[in-house]
């Protein structure tokens, strides 16, 4: 079990190289698109800005704690996209018979496939996080470990969230637009504060789409650390992974396969 | 040594129906109907070491859906597989480490990048040790002759510098079997003939046993000494290509070329093409002694040059397809 795990993040860390050569392949889009999101990100604190200038606190959050939700969001947003940039695809792959190639190579499939692409702007997200965590908090490496810690727990449950709903798809057919809405809606509950969700939406962020698990609670431990709360993010990241690994595998038995002339972009 | 052996392989895929048109459409969200599609229909076959096997059909008769069986892709419905002693549903990483494989309408390589690059990565999944990796590149660089490839992005590579690089890279962890799925769908003549002749070099020198699938007639005829033909998920032939020749060659074209014009008469000859000092006849050795339509056709002239040909193996494999179709192979008619 821990010779897979080790072989699997030494896999994710070549793919992780091999990637970044095949972005520099377009050198100029790769910064085009870095600093494009950068750029988009900022135009949110604008937003911001003008609105906590005119109420003091929504939801119980301030400017500060509302932009400590945008450092999470877009660190973990970015670390998911940038290491397993190719889960926006397994629907469309298993749709086409596109795993093939990834079955007959002995590795752990759903990490060789997850990895095996990135997202060339989510760079520029995650430097936006780091930027904007020093900027409200200073230089505070012991939150900083904090953060990094939490944008990868983070980046971990937004990716098997991902997973699972796009692993619908051995069962049930085409679900693209499913997995898409539950991304955009990881992404849109995790910049609000938590405050403002009540009833049923605040179950669903505490449960599938657990935005509270990746950015709220967070956010909390690093203002105010509590270790029982650290072992529960730590806890629901582990769920998750078993969540994605049981469903993406229980599908893999009812794959199709497909003849589509296919090329590895 | 058998180093595959399927038995009763079967495999069935539930395929959603609808009616014609939105009405359908609308009608199958509500009430869905699925059909049972078989596939693969309780074929069983082995393979020995080191043999070069023509796997081969028209399309849609199973070959894919067998070879994906084989590698571990996909789940059989029913029977058994075994290659290399591994049961590819259940050890299929194990088997993974023993087994290339070329599926012409997929690529394992990385399309913005250069072989090279691509070949480094599949060196790290397969945990090739760094100098026999490049040890291995290197043979495989002179072998292949892409030498001069290795550093252009696949983009820019033409189909068969591609595929050449493809072959490659499937034998870059030196398998034992490798599953070769038309590999030259789409390639002119000349490169068709390289990559002939890359496998035969592969089977000779590491003694890789060779599982090919293609719908060219050159292939088979040229690559293999086996042909197993498949056709609405059912073996319908497992013979070697020189039997399966034999067997189905009853028709022979005689040409001659003669010294002067000669006048034939018809009679029971089937007269294809007489052109003044040239004479084409077909004879049928089911129904027609060829000694005797040789004898009649000497004695018409003084001959320059005589040549008795065989039909094209694709002629026969054609009329295979079609008799398996209409229930039965006889005779080639």
């Amino acid at each position: 079990m821990l010779t897979e795990v080790r072989k699997s993040l030494k896999l994710m860390l070549y793919y992780l190289k091999f990637n970044i050569s095949s972005a520099m392949e377009y050198r100029t889009s790769f910064l085009i698109q870095c600093f494009g999101m950068m750029l988009n990100n900022s135009a949110f604190i604008f937003f911001w800005w003008i609105l906590f200038n005119n109420v003091n606190t929504i939801g119980g959050y301030t400017f500060r704690d509302e932009m400590m939700l945008w450092a999470i969001s877009s660190t973990s947003f970015g670390i998911c996209f940038i290491t397993f940039g190719n889960i926006s695809n397994i629907t469309r792959m298993i749709l086409n018979g596109e795993l093939d190639t990834y079955l007959l190579q002995p590795r752990d499939p759903l990490m060789n496939i997850v990895c095996s692409k990135t997202e060339v702007s989510a760079w520029g997200d995650t430097l936006y996080g780091i930027i904007m965590f020093f900027l409200i908090r200073g230089f505070d490496m012991k939150g900083f470990m904090l953060f990094l810690l939490f944008c990868v727990t983070g980046g971990l449950i937004l990716a098997c969230v991902r997973i699972s709903f796009h692993a619908l798809s051995f069962y049930s057919g085409n679900v693209e637009g499913l997995a898409h809405l539950v991304t955009d809606f990881l992404i849109t509950f995790g910049i609000y504060p938590k405050g403002i969700f009540t009833g049923v939406v605040k179950f669903i962020i505490y449960t599938v789409i657990p935005t509270a698990f990746i950015v709220h609670i967070p956010a909390e431990i690093i203002m105010q650390f509590s270790i029982v709360r650290l072992l529960g993010v730590l806890a629901v990241t582990l769920l998750w992974i078993v969540i994605a690994y049981v469903m993406f595998y229980r599908g893999l038995k009812k794959y199709e396969s497909g003849n589509l002339i296919i090329s590895k972009l | 040594m058998s180093i595959i052996k399927v038995g009763n392989l079967c495999k069935t895929f539930k395929v959603k129906t609808k009616d014609e048109g939105l009405k359908g459409s609308l009608r199958s969200i509500f009430s869905p109907s699925f059909r049972d599609i078989q596939a693969v229909n309780n074929i069983s076959f082995e393979v020995e070491k080191g043999e070069i096997l023509a796997f081969i059909g028209p399309n849609g008769a199973g070959k894919s859906t067998t070879i994906k069986m084989m590698t571990g892709i996909l789940q059989p419905s029913s029977g058994t597989i075994q290659v290399l002693g591994l049961d590819p549903t259940k050890q299929r990483k194990e088997l993974s480490y023993k087994i290339g494989t070329v599926f012409g309408q997929k690529s394992q390589l990385w399309f913005h990048l250069p072989p090279l690059d691509s070949f480094n990565l599949l060196g790290s999944i397969y945990e090739i040790d760094k100098v026999k990796l490049k040890k291995r590149i290197d043979f495989l660089k002179e072998v292949f002759e892409i030498e001069e490839l290795m550093d252009v992005p696949v983009r820019k590579l033409s189909l068969g510098q591609r595929i050449r690089c493809e072959i490659a890279a499937s034998i870059l962890h030196e398998p034992e079997i490798i599953f070769l799925d038309e590999p030259t769908i789409g390639l002119d003549v000349v490169v068709k003939q390289n990559i002939r002749e890359l496998i035969l070099r592969l089977n000779r020198e590491e003694k890789t046993t060779i599982f090919l699938t293609s719908h060219d007639a050159g292939d088979i005829e040229q690559l293999c000494k086996r042909a197993i033909i498949i056709n609405h998920g059912e073996v319908v032939l497992n013979e070697s290509i020189k039997k399966l020749k034999h067997d189905y060659l009853n028709k022979k074209v005689i040409s001659i070329k003669y010294n002067e014009p000669v006048n034939v008469e018809k009679g029971d000859l089937n007269i294809l093409k007489h052109k003044a000092d040239s004479l084409k006849v077909q004879v049928d050795t089911s129904k027609q002694d060829i000694e005797e339509v040789l004898e009649k056709l000497i004695k018409l002239g003084k001959v320059d040059d005589i040549v008795i040909s065989d039909p094209p193996l694709e002629e026969i494999i054609s009329f295979i397809y079609r008799q398996s179709k209409e229930g039965g192979i006889d005779e080639m008619v």
